[in-house]
């Protein structure tokens, strides 16, 4: 016993020296499942960084906008931001369904609305990543030069892309690139010359074509490039690059730059990185991760209500909208200027087993392509059953949004039923060529080259016209829409060219190029930002206001005035820049 | 139940033949105190082995009537007891001594034990027999109310872990105390049986806990479990019960036909005289209740019931466009509270077997409980298994070990955020739970909002459970030597592995099936960590007058924890004997975590006392840690004092008081489990939804690619909590009144905080900094008293009062606030921590009434315009009549971000438990009350119930009879309209702010003891039996299910439909053989 109680004290004596003496070594506890700079600062590692820059374009994580809030507070197509508040579309669902939506609806911008601050995040998360490529990739020193241009061009690009969005949000935002130490910058610089010379770089340096279609290419970076020109009504810069990207231009996988014969082609998962697609977020469906994140999560909740989708009802698309799709049936153009005079048929307080007959006003073919609506088919899901599929039709309208919507046919490849709406595998089109060539138009407009315009805006509306076997048809059987469509056309369908020499003016061939970006690209993300730059946005959204008011109720004592041009900085972002001398940012003016 | 009245009238036969044995002669006699001569009023003279008794008068006078040959027992709290023959004699002088245990009651504290004279930091001594009164498996929430200083919360869920705070919340991370079991820490103790217990301290202070250093701020509570100890003894104790669910129309909702009446309403509020047309009530004046609500506003005869076609365990998503729901409204309205809410029972059952001598000691128990939830399919059921044991292997050294094995069974709801409770006021009456053919009836059917059936939410749980299996123990080994020392050496630790199985069905009954497919998830977390301590113990007295002790220790930690998920899509069936991770067809993902940290401490505690009367106590810890790199290690020093007033001369004369002793003490407690061990490093990482690209346009996989996923700081340390208390410990009259009162203060700074950086900086996870600063301050009080009536009747009583006070004092640069807790405001959040306030406060606007009329209105916008030179300037955004009227909280005749204030804070003022025994011969009777004061509620079921216009769904009587109309201005709700504004219910504000105070009794219970000697003629040692309620009654203004409401450190008190907290009835028996 007397050995055993020896051995006790000094099993303890020396245990106890043992473990502090290698206690270094006992405390010493890495960060698990991580990586640290070094082991990615090589050609693969600076390679899978970019990949994540990509990755950051649609804004989204797993059940949340990247960085948290709602998936729907980030969406890359910016349905939001850009067309529920440019008079595209209404809000939806039901009142106090998202009332957040609610006061960017109505041009009540409060720098405390919670989606701003998401959509800020999401943005300059993006602008980190891109960041980190190009950080990385000055440490890295086995590289081939082109391959080095090829990484930082890409980098670039996408930086380009997420200031872009910020600039045209925000406006006033603080620059921060690969060489920012401290990260609280102040907002008190236009970044337009950065941008420019992102994409600059982007356009000298990026090949015409890359392995993977996803990328971005030279192409792609001259059509931003043009972009960035145009805001800044650099109009002969502008000019100058379209013209290259229009004549020369070829997508990342080396298809001439065209626009596809079918107008749905560009929202069709099926069809997608066609030659239209000059820059387009890819999105997948059914990837293995149990979630939505990789799959247009960012417009989840804009699918019908009570629908087969499962939807909530967003994104309804406005009267006014639907009526500037009215085309005279005579000369297949637009109403422009008086197009709400003589609306277009809907089905407003009529329940749908009721019957109601679609308008047979003549009508751009577009239009059903862009909006869904009562009786009409709705891909190949049936016929549009009208007010079952809203949530509140008083409140949001009687449409329903159709460029996300994915095909029947298709509905096992490409949607995405992991969460409680769907997600699908159609493409974000940040720019399609469509976009390019009215873009193209609007600079040589402005430029006086009216005949130029006339050419690429007809380019556009002749898509349309040449190809009436694209246009929407009756289904063969309206119980079986599955079955396919017949040559019987669903609407009363009309649609032409602008007669030769038709721009008499750049003003009034301003006010048609206005008008084709809308109906071309509507229920895209564009009008609000485009209305905005085109200095026009307080007469036509308050006069949108006045008119779709008196069909919901929604939109009522919405007011737009001049401060609501750039969405307010996030109240949030503010108070984070707050230093002893007070607040780096600093507020837009007018809130 | 009927067979325990049985019992009990049995036992009132025999307590009537015990009375007829007489006494012969009358005995009179004086009882003193020994050492002072004084006479002891109310000592309780008993006739040995009856229940014959009297207590002493006054002057200690007493007189008893007892046979000549009998044994007079003389006992009082804090004497030894004294026998005495009575031998014929009638007169009789008796003195009593104080007992020696009593001044020797010895309590756990870190390391080791002390008298509990010689305290000199705040220990609250738990009576471990008041709190295993509690009908809770799990000890955490037994302890609610049982000592001050100490604020439990719980919810009515089986198997909650409910929230304890030491002393007010101490930090904006985990403020769980650690528990220390056996001299083992851990930080959940929710696997322990109670009755396993044999004590329970609450160390509060920088005195008592800093020499549990970096892991002390939050409050240490040391458990010891029971030894065995005399003779063998099997002990079993039973109990079973019922648990009550409320009656009735709980949530206060509307019925279907008064629903529809609130959707006219509403609809002809906000668009006045326009025709309404409505999927289910009709387009007529009056809305009509259809027969069908699927297809919508059927009317009877229209609908072929025989094309209802609907497959429930559908396996393609796209057969969803082919089923042919039919569902009849239900006129009566579907009572959804009482749909998912039953009484269920609750039990507990406990075995033991001790024994323990010279040689050592032995206990082996079993525990097994059972609680079912009042909520459908919920329920926690626990085995538990104990064997201590310990050996004296020669006079001066033992070995021994505690070793606890536990399973349990759980199945929980989630109790934030959005769960089928919050479903049952959400989803609408007039839908039933099933449809035409007994298939889950739900938002399907149109224009009845998107509240799930909450009968079909919790049935799919049925089959989820989450087991968990734990072994906790130690082994330690015991030496003196050289008469003055003792080195003791401690290892123990857990190894814990939860296994949780959730299958999700398909949905169909819903408008937004929140799921078309099947899954099973599975994980499995294991847990593992060890502590090694090593101590070495000098006592010694010198001369009689210096006490000294001195404690040197090492102690080393290591702790893992490993989780691993699998999940599985795309059964064929749903059997539960089918589906498993390897039969899933569709998707399967898996996913991991793994981290692991370790302590390195060494430790130190000095106490000296003088002639008894003078005490003075020292701790130092150093801890080292793997979650901080620079620097790794910290210091933590404590110092406190006591004087002993009544051991000084001059006290001598005091005779009411026995003991009185003035108590100080400073220290500095850390905290370091507010980091994740990662904190130091800058990573990347990868994560398939947020950096993974289909960079090839595939549509159907994702690339890798990598971002930056935390941001490092390798500069954090520990939190500081400075803590001063002074305390008084005053035992009066003869310990018949025993007072402790503590107060303190506590600065706690270098307050770890995650200050969110700004986005430009990226969306990685932000290091950790200290920068914050808080502090706490309050008063602990509890009083006990003894009261004697008579010999027979006999009340102890137990006042325990809490209060604490904090206050925010900086959080970091440029940062006064942090908000939290959006729910489906505009984005604004329900609570904010901010700087000179306490930790979650409500924030919001003030409501100061509503618009009465438009000329209020324009008056206020005139003012707003004129004030802002802005011609088109509103008051206050979405102005409207009969809209609430915000309070101009700056003055700018304005309403802005600016005017939102703190409309009301969830800390309460005080709270305080009062438990009182009564025993009256065999009988006995105790009560315990729980009270919380001052504390405000945010009740967020009214946002989804008052306001027609937040989301279609279930709405409140309150809604339809108390809203505002031109008629009723003096309104609770305001005016019913289709659409949510900033001027109703799309902002926080005071509309839902409430008192939460409350008083609830905890327990009432009667019990009865089987007299001594009936015990022995059955054969048995102790039998009592027992029936009590739980949770009888609560007195509260709170308007909601239940005012007790748990949170996070820094967000509680926030009501979305609480897992009340029931009624119970219930018997027991304790056996003893």
């Amino acid at each position: 016993m007397k050995r055993m109680k020896h051995l006790f004290i000094l099993m303890a004596i020396s245990c106890s020296i043992l473990v502090s003496s290698c206690s270094e070594e006992f405390l010493d506890k890495p960060a698990y499942g991580a990586l640290d700079e070094e082991l990615l600062a090589d050609e693969k590692g600076v390679n899978a960084l970019l990949i994540g820059a990509y990755a950051a374009l649609d804004g989204q994580e797993a059940g949340n906008a990247l960085g948290g809030g709602g998936p729907w507070e980030a969406p890359p197509s910016n349905w939001v931001y850009g067309s529920i508040p440019g008079g595209d579309a209404h809000k939806g669902s039901v009142g106090g369904d998202q009332p957040a939506i609610n006061p960017i609806m109505k041009y009540d911008f409060e720098p405390s609305n919670g989606f701003f601050n998401t959509k800020w995040k999401a943005l300059y998360e993006g602008v980190t990543r891109a960041n980190t490529v190009l950080k990385l990739l000055a440490q890295v020193e086995e590289i081939t030069e082109a391959e080095r241009a090829n990484i930082a061009g890409q980098a670039r690009f996408l930086r380009g892309h997420y200031y872009f969005e910020l600039k045209k949000m925000f406006n006033m935002v603080p620059w921060i690139d690969e060489t920012t130490e401290d990260t609280n910058q102040p907002n008190d610089t236009d970044i337009w010359p950065n941008i420019e010379a992102d994409f600059q770089f982007a356009y000298e340096n990026l090949p015409p074509t890359q392995d993977e279609v996803g990328r971005a290419n030279k192409w792609a970076a001259g059509a931003y490039l043009g972009k960035t020109y145009l805001y800044q009504e650099k109009y002969q810069e502008s000019s100058n690059v379209f013209t290259e990207v229009i004549n020369s231009g070829v997508t990342s996988n080396g298809i001439a730059y065209g626009l596809t014969e079918n107008y749905h082609a560009n929202f069709n998962a099926a069809l997608e990185n066609n030659k239209e697609s000059v820059f387009a977020i890819q999105m997948v469906a059914n990837d293995g991760t149990n979630t939505i994140a990789n799959a247009n999560q960012g417009i989840m909740i804009a699918y019908p209500y009570n629908s087969v989708f499962g939807g909530s009802g967003f994104f309804n698309p406005s009267q006014d909208l639907v009526n500037a799709f009215r085309t005279d049936p005579a000369t297949g153009l637009p109403y422009i200027g008086t197009y709400n005079t003589n609306p277009v048929k809907n089905d407003m307080r009529i329940l749908s087993d009721e019957p109601f007959t679609p308008s047979n006003q003549s009508l751009d073919p577009r239009l059903d392509w862009t909006v869904g609506r009562r009786g009409i088919p709705y891909h190949d899901w049936g016929l549009h059953p009208g007010y079952n599929w809203h949530a509140d039709q008083s409140y949001g309208g009687p449409y329903s949004p159709k460029k996300h919507i994915y095909w029947q046919e298709h509905a096992d490849e490409f949607s995405d039923q992991s969460s409680w709406s769907p997600g699908n595998a159609i493409n974000v089109l940040i720019i399609r060529f469509a976009d390019v060539l009215l873009m193209a138009a609007e600079a040589e407009a402005q430029l006086g080259n009216l005949t130029k315009a006339l050419e690429y805006v007809n380019r556009v509306r002749g898509r349309m016209a040449d190809n009436p076997e694209f246009w929407l048809g009756e289904y063969i059987d309206p119980t079986q829409p599955m079955a396919g469509f017949s040559d019987e056309l669903a609407a009363n369908y009309n649609v032409s060219r602008y007669p030769e020499g038709y721009f008499t003016s750049t003003e009034q061939a301003m006010d048609i190029i206005m008008y084709e970006r809308r109906i071309e690209l509507g229920m895209e993300g564009h009008r609000f930002f485009d209305l905005v730059r085109w200095g026009v946005a307080e007469e036509v959204l308050n006069n949108y206001i006045e008119y779709e008011g008196q069909i919901t109720t929604d939109v009522r004592g919405g007011n737009f005035t001049q401060a609501n041009r750039y969405y307010p900085i996030p109240q949030r972002q503010i108070d984070l820049s707050n230093t002893a001398e007070g607040p780096v940012l600093k507020q837009n003016t007018g809130y | 139940m009927k067979l325990s009245l049985l019992l009990f009238s049995s036992f009132l036969l025999f307590q009537i033949n015990i009375h007829a044995q007489g006494g012969d002669i009358t005995v009179n006699g004086t009882v003193v105190d020994a050492e002072t001569g004084i006479p002891i009023p109310a000592i309780n003279v008993i006739q040995q082995g009856t229940s014959n008794g009297v207590l002493t008068n006054f002057d200690g006078e007493f007189t008893i009537e007892v046979p000549t040959d009998a044994v007079l027992e003389f006992s009082y709290i804090g004497f030894a007891t004294k026998e005495v023959p009575v031998n014929g004699q009638t007169e009789m002088n008796v003195t009593l001594s104080a007992e020696a245990a009593a001044l020797e009651e010895v309590i756990v504290v870190g390391y080791g034990t002390k008298r509990k004279v010689d305290l000199t930091g705040a220990v609250s001594v738990v009576d471990v027999e008041s709190m295993n009164r509690q009908s809770s498996p799990q000890v955490s929430e037994r302890l609610q109310g049982q000592v001050s200083g100490v604020t439990i919360a719980s919810s009515g869920q089986p198997g909650e872990a409910p929230q304890v705070r030491i002393r007010g919340i101490n930090t904006f991370g985990n403020s769980n105390p650690l528990y220390v079991v056996d001299g083992v820490p851990t930080e959940n103790i929710n696997h322990l049986n109670p009755n396993d217990i044999s004590n329970l301290q609450v160390l509060k202070d920088a005195g008592s806990a800093s020499i549990y250093g970096a892991r002390a701020a939050n409050g240490v509570i040391i458990v010891t479990t029971k030894k065995g100890a005399g003779e063998l003894s099997i002990n079993y104790n039973g109990s079973y019960g019922m648990q009550q669910v409320p009656e009735g129309n709980v949530f206060d909702m509307l019925s279907p036909q008064e629903q529809a009446e609130l959707r006219w309403r509403a609809m002809q509020n906000t668009n006045p005289g326009e025709p309404i047309v409505d999927l289910q009530y009709g387009d007529g004046e009056q809305p009509v209740l259809p027969y069908y609500i699927l297809p919508a506003g059927a009317s009877q005869g229209e609908v072929d019931e025989s094309t209802y076609y609907l497959d429930p365990y559908y396996t393609d998503a796209n057969e969803l466009g082919n089923f042919n729901q039919i569902i009849r409204a239900n006129h009566e309205g579907t009572n959804w509270f009482q749909e998912i809410f039953n009484n269920a029972p609750i039990m507990n059952h406990d075995f033991s077997v001790s024994q323990g001598g010279e040689k050592g000691s032995v206990l082996f128990s079993l525990g097994y409980s059972d609680q079912e939830g009042t909520l459908k399919n919920t329920f926690f059921e626990r085995y538990t298994a104990r064997v201590n044991s310990d050996f004296n292997l020669s006079e001066n050294f033992r070995i021994g070990e505690n070793l606890a094995v536990s399973i349990s069974d759980n199945n929980r709801v989630g109790l934030s955020g959005e769960n089928a409770i919050n479903h049952a006021y959400r989803i609408e009456p007039i839908i039933p739970v099933y449809d035409i053919a007994g298939n889950f009836a739900g938002t399907q059917a149109p224009a009845l909002g998107l509240g799930y059936n909450p009968v079909a939410v919790l049935q799919r749980n049925k089959n989820n459970l989450t087991r968990t299996s734990r072994i906790f123990g130690n082994m330690f080994a015991e030496l003196d030597f050289l008469d003055v020392f003792t080195a003791r050496t401690t290892f123990g630790g857990t190894y814990f592995n939860t296994n949780g199985k959730f299958f999700t069905y398909p949905q169909y009954e819903n408008s937004q099936n929140q799921t078309t497919y099947s899954e099973l998830e599975k994980n499995a977390v294991t847990g593992y960590n060890w502590t090694w301590s090593n101590t070495l113990q000098y006592k010694q007295t010198f001369n009689d007058l210096h006490n000294v002790s001195v404690l040197l220790g090492t102690e080393a930690y290591y702790n893992q924890y490993e989780e691993i998920v699998g999940v599985s899509q795309g059964f064929y069936s749903f059997d539960p004997s089918y589906v498993s991770l390897s039969t899933g067809s569709g998707t399967q993902t898996n996913s991991g975590f793994y981290t692991e940290d370790a302590l390195f401490s060494v430790f130190g505690r000095l106490d000296y006392t003088f002639n008894d009367k003078y005490l003075l106590g020292a701790t130092i810890r150093r801890d080292a840690t793997s979650r901080f790199t620079n620097p790794r290690h910290g210091w933590f020093p404590a110092v406190s004092a006591g004087w002993r007033i009544s051991q000084e001369d001059f006290m001598a004369n005091v005779n009411w008081i026995t003991e009185l002793k003035l108590r100080g003490g400073y220290g500095i407690m850390g905290n370091q489990s507010n980091v994740d061990p990662a904190n130091a490093f800058t990573t990347f990482g990868s994560n398939r939804t947020s950096s993974y690209y289909d960079i090839n346009g595939s549509n159907s996989s994702v690339e890798e690619g990598f971002y930056r996923d935390r941001i490092g700081n390798p500069n954090a340390t520990w939190e500081k909590n400075v803590n001063t208390n002074i305390g008084i410990d005053m035992n009066l009259f003869q310990n018949r009144l025993q007072v402790t009162a503590d107060y303190y203060h506590k600065n706690v700074v270098d307050l770890l905080y995650n200050t969110e950086l700004s986005a430009t900086a990226g969306v990685a996870t932000f290091p950790f900094v200290n920068i914050a600063e808080m502090k706490n301050s309050g008063l602990d009080l509890s009083a006990t008293t003894y009261v004697d009536f008579t010999s027979d009747l006999r009340m102890n009583s137990t006042l325990t009062f809490t209060t604490y006070e904090n206050e925010i004092i900086n959080i970091a640069e440029g940062v006064d606030y942090f908000d939290q807790v959006a729910r489906r405001f505009n984005g604004s959040a329900i609570v904010r921590n901010a700087v000179g306030h306490s930790v979650g406060q409500f924030h919001g606007y003030k409501i100061e009434g509503f618009w009465d009329s438009l000329e209020e209105i324009n008056t206020a916008n005139q003012a707003a315009q004129s004030s802002v030179g802005n011609p088109d300037a509103l008051y206050q955004s979405g102005i409207g009549v009969g809209r609430f009227r915000y309070a101009d909280v700056n003055g700018d005749n304005i309403i802005t971000a600016d005017d939102r204030t703190f409309l009301g804070n969830p800390n309460p003022d005080f709270t305080a438990g009062l438990n009182i025994e009564l025993t009256y011969k065999n009988w006995d009777f105790s009560t315990f009350l729980y009270g919380v004061y001052g504390n405000d509620i945010w009740n967020q079921v009214k946002w989804w119930t008052d306001f027609y216009g937040t989301f279609i769904g279930a709405k409140s009587n309150t809604a339809l009879y108390d809203s505002w109309t031109p008629t009723n201005q003096n309104a609770t709700a305001p005016i019913q309209e289709t659409g949510a504004s900033f001027s109703t219910s799309q902002v926080p504000n005071s509309y839902f702010v409430e008192d939460g105070s409350y008083l609830r009794a905890k327990n009432v219970q009667l019990g009865f003891t089987l007299p001594t000697t009936m015990a022995e003629r059955f054969g048995i040692g102790r039998l009592r039996v027992y029936v009590q309620a739980i949770n009888l009654f609560t007195i509260t203004n709170y308007s909601g299910l239940d005012p007790e409401l748990t949170g996070t450190a820094t967000a509680f008190g926030i009501d979305e439909g609480a897992y009340p907290t029931t009624r119970q009835f219930i018997g027991g028996i304790n056996l003893t053989l």
